[in-house]
Parts: C-alpha cells; sequence; structure tokens
C-alpha cells in the first residue's frame, strides 16, 4: 500500500515537472514576442538615424556642411560621409531649396539604387542650412535656407 | 505560476531598460539640436550682415528671424514645429561688459575695447510630440581689444575673444585691417593675461589714432580705435 502511494506521488511530480516546463515555454515565447533584441530592425533604424544626423551636425558643427552645400562641393561632400560614416552604411544624399528644387549632381551616394530597394532598414535624416557666409573681399552673408535629406542603409 | 510571475517580472525590467531606444523622442532630440544650431547660425550670419552693410540694416536679425520661422514648417514638415523668438533690447551684462541690444543687435565700435554682439531667445514647440516651451538663447559675440601700438617697430598688439569670452584662434593677416595701412604679417603669440596676443606688423609710418579692424571666420566684423 505504501509503496502503492508512493509511485503515484513520484508520477505526479514527473507530470508536474513536464507541467512547469511547459508552462515556462510557453511564458519564454509570450515575452519573445514583445522582447526588441539591439539587432532587430526597430533599434537598427533609431541607430542608423542617430548616426546620419550626428555627422550631418558634425560637420555643420565645424562649418563643412554649409561650405560644401553652397559652393556645390558635391566631390568633398562625398567624401566627408564616406569618412565619418561606418563602413558598412550605404548613403544617398539630396539637397533642396525651399522650392523643392534638387540642387545637388546626384553623386553624393555611396552604393547603389538596388542596395537601398533590397534593403529591410532604410532611413531618412532631414537637415536644415540657414544660409552661406564668404569671408573676404567676396564678402556675402545670405539667408538662403536649404534642405540636406540623407537617406542610410547597412550593406 | 511562480515561474510566469518569474518570467513576467524579468520581461518588464527588460522593457523598463531599453525603453528610451524604442521611444521616438531621440528623433526630436536631433530635430531640437538641428533647429538650435540653425537658429545660432542665423543669428550669426544676421550679425555678419549687420557689421559688414555699409548701411547697417538694423532690422535684419529680425527679418531673418521671421522668415525662418515660416521656412521651419517646410524645411521640417509634419512635425509641427511652431518656433517663436524674443530679441534682446536692453542692456545686458556680457562677458563683465554692458551692452545695450536694439533688436537683438549690438554695434560698439572705435573703441579701444569693441565689441559686435547679437542675441536672441526661443521658444520652441514639437506639437507632434506635445514638447512646450523649449528655450534656448543664441548668443554671436566677438570683441576685438587694441592692447598697444609701438610705432618704433610698426606693430599693433590685439586680442580677439569670440562667443563666452573665449580667445580667437587661428587668425591670419587676412582677417585684419589696419585702416590706411598694408599688413605684412599678423602672428599670434600665447599671453597670461589674454591667452592669445596677435602682433600686427604694418607697412609705413602710422599716427595715432589708429583704426584696426577684424574680420572673423564667420564673418562677423569688429572695428576698433586706440586710443
Amino acid at each position: 500500500m505504501k509503496m502503492k502511494n508512493r509511485n503515484k506521488k513520484a508520477q505526479i511530480r514527473v507530470l508536474e515537472t513536464i507541467l512547469a516546463s511547459f508552462v515556462m515555454m510557453v511564458a519564454l515565447s509570450f515575452v519573445n514576442i514583445f522582447a526588441t533584441n539591439p539587432t532587430s530592425p526597430k533599434y537598427e533604424a533609431t541607430e542608423l538615424q542617430k548616426v546620419g544626423y550626428n555627422v550631418l551636425h558634425d560637420l555643420d558643427e565645424q562649418g563643412l556642411l554649409a561650405r560644401f552645400v553652397y559652393n556645390g562641393e558635391w566631390n568633398n561632400l562625398r567624401a566627408a560621409l564616406r569618412v565619418t560614416l561606418p563602413t558598412d552604411v550605404y548613403f544617398n544624399t539630396t539637397v533642396y531649396d525651399l522650392s523643392n528644387r534638387k540642387l545637388d549632381d546626384a553623386t553624393v551616394f555611396l552604393g547603389n539604387s538596388q542596395i537601398f530597394t533590397n534593403s529591410k532598414n532604410v532611413v531618412s535624416v532631414t537637415y536644415g542650412l540657414v544660409g552661406s557666409t564668404k569671408v573676404g573681399a567676396a564678402y556675402q552673408a545670405v539667408y538662403d535656407p536649404r534642405i540636406v535629406i540623407l537617406w542610410l542603409t547597412r550593406g | 505560476m511562480i515561474a510566469v510571475m518569474i518570467i513576467s517580472i524579468g520581461a518588464v525590467m527588460n522593457r523598463a531598460v531599453t525603453y528610451y531606444k524604442q521611444e521616438p523622442w531621440e528623433e526630436y532630440l536631433t530635430l531640437i539640436g538641428s533647429i538650435e544650431l540653425g537658429s545660432r547660425r542665423l543669428v550669426e550670419l544676421s550679425l555678419a550682415n549687420y557689421t559688414n552693410a555699409a548701411s547697417p540694416d538694423s532690422t535684419i536679425l529680425r527679418n531673418n528671424l521671421q522668415k525662418w520661422q515660416i521656412n521651419l514648417t517646410k524645411i521640417y514638415p509634419g512635425y509641427g514645429v511652431i518656433m517663436n523668438y524674443t530679441l534682446a533690447n536692453q542692456v545686458y551684462n556680457v562677458y563683465g561688459t554692458s551692452l545695450r541690444y536694439s533688436l537683438g543687435l549690438n554695434q560698439t565700435w572705435l573703441r579701444p575695447s569693441s565689441f559686435s554682439a547679437a542675441n536672441s531667445t526661443f521658444n520652441l514647440d514639437i506639437n507632434s510630440v506635445g514638447l512646450k516651451g523649449y528655450k534656448f538663447t543664441s548668443v554671436a559675440f566677438l570683441n576685438l581689444i587694441i592692447l598697444n601700438v609701438t610705432t618704433s617697430s610698426n606693430e599693433i598688439a590685439v586680442t580677439v575673444k569670440g562667443d563666452g569670452g573665449i580667445p580667437v584662434t587661428g587668425l591670419g593677416e587676412d582677417n585684419f585691417q589696419v585702416v590706411g595701412f598694408s599688413i605684412s604679417k599678423a602672428t599670434s603669440s600665447y599671453d597670461q593675461q589674454y591667452l592669445i596676443v596677435y602682433k600686427i606688423k604694418y607697412v609705413g609710418t602710422l599716427t595715432l589714432p589708429v583704426t584696426v579692424k577684424v574680420w572673423d571666420t564667420r564673418g562677423i566684423q569688429v572695428t576698433a580705435k586706440y586710443p
């Protein structure tokens, strides 16, 4: 009789363990639905936006972005972005005036159009410039805003 | 049951720790930074224009800010950006000197210590995220002090201070003008009191008073007179 009771208890324990494991697995799967891991598209987009904005902001702080944009130094802008952005990041930059007229010569990019169409995470950063100042004999300070749009993706 | 509770708490803690990474406010921080820098650049550009014009337009800062206010909605559409500004219009103590602003601008020239300054306070709302009343001030400042003139060695010693009263570095002969004389050389050296002193070598025989002009890299001009 005693032996029978013990066997029953052991069976119940095994059942409990299986049930607990099952509950834990269900709970873990449930949590995983909501978890946003560091490599998820949600983080990636934010990270790329941060990188893009920081690069444009740094170039502007140094007075380089305005110089490149207002003097039409597109090759220099391309080189500056290429140097400052991480090596696995591809970019495409477009510059507009306030009438939405495209001003760049479509050379400020790295990568090809396929990379941007096939990539899951393509982000854009919009950056405004107020005007240009030329120092020296041909002095000029003009209020003439420009809109810089930087598209970014990882290759 | 306990296992479910522990895992749920773990999930909640994970969400709490990584919350900042998922929320869109980071995007707005960058937007605020961009508008702030743009506004500062506009104040500098307006002061550069004001100090370089043959007949200065005292309303230039106000006019440019009015345009910037409207253009911001075109540059950042969909964010609900509303920017208001207040131009400095009274006496302010700027780095130990009292300056009287008019429509946000000040030009105190033709003194041994002369100034060009602009000051505007901004109030920014971004309706799409419910941001209201973000305030920041943009100040552009340039101060030229003629320390002494040594006629025997054709040398004028000056110091130039920019925003924050910080000495301006990297200026050369192209940045200075001694009215009526050409400059052969402008060199900078360390000074215990002023940190950086520029020695301007001019060509010719000078009689006092002397007028010296300086332009910084932003194009802001100051004209000082000695004595």
